[in-house]
């Protein structure tokens, strides 16, 4: 097997509770990252490196998936005409 | 009248049973090792409801949620002596990295009789298409880490061998095990 063993349960939450602290951080700052760096910093050691892009990737994809809920579809305006 | 619909509803049933075995999923034999290292076939698990999930030990979210799931589902069957034995199954979806002793690790937190299957990667691949399974590991970084990108769904067969249902994210342990028993229910009538 390849590489670093995969982390533990404890591991796994550890890095849990950190994302879970940093996007409350960043909801309660309207998204502003540069006000919650110390608690992204603390994410990003507390987790594996693609667990990091995972887990951002999906929180544009609840804050995008939220907004389509509450704002509805707006398709992006065409460039030229079609 | 109730002797006709019990009928309708055999027939319902049956036609149904039919449809299932007509898509085939996860027909095809599998030939993977468990994590003493022994063999193991669909054959061996005939005789007892199987409740299989795909996935990978480096996962970074899914598969413990879908795995406490799993886990809760069973023990609530197993709760009730009435009921057949089921076995829980974990299939790697990435064999590279989960040998036996990686799936002996990971699974140790969750239920303990389920069972982790690895194999070689051609066949962990034909594990997985036989079931349909999407499968796509991402880009490694420069630690060589990545993640594997996979279906999520966790796939019950009757004693058989034949696939009777699967069950996404959105279904609760509960509502798994609830569907379980209506499955082995209605397994002994047919």
């Amino acid at each position: 097997a390849a590489g670093m063993a995969a982390p533990t349960m404890a591991e796994r939450k550890a890095c849990w509770g950190a994302r879970d602290e940093f996007w409350q951080c960043l909801d309660s700052h309207g998204d502003d990252a540069a006000k919650c760096e110390k608690l992204r910093r603390v994410f990003e050691s507390r987790c594996p490196q693609q667990w990091v892009k995972h887990f951002d990737k999906r929180r544009d994809f609840l804050k995008y998936k939220k907004k389509l809920e509450t704002e509805g579809f707006h398709p992006p305006e065409a460039a030229g005409k079609s | 009248w109730l002797y006709l619909r019990h009928q309708k509803e055999r027939q319902r049933r049956s036609r149904r049973l039919r449809d299932l075995r007509a898509l085939a999923l996860g027909q095809g034999d599998f030939e993977l090792r468990d994590t003493s290292g022994t063999p193991r076939r669909k054959a061996d698990f005939l005789g007892r409801w199987v409740l299989l999930y795909f996935g990978f030990t480096h996962c970074p979210d899914v598969c413990p949620e879908e795995l406490e799931k799993l886990s809760r589902a069973v023990e609530l069957l197993e709760s009730d002596p009435a009921l057949p034995p089921l076995q829980p199954l974990f299939v790697t979806v990435d064999p590279e990295r989960d040998d036996a002793a990686a799936l002996s690790r990971y699974l140790r937190d969750f239920h303990p009789r389920l069972l982790g299957l690895t194999g070689s990667p051609e066949q962990v691949r034909a594990a997985a298409a036989a079931f349909r399974v999407y499968v796509s590991a991402g880009p490694r970084d420069q630690d060589g880490d990545y993640v594997v990108d996979h279906s999520v769904l966790t796939f019950l067969l009757d004693p058989d061998g034949v696939f009777r249902d699967c069950y996404g994210r959105s279904r609760t342990a509960e509502e798994v095990a609830r569907s379980v028993r209506g499955h082995m229910d209605s397994y002994e009538t047919l």
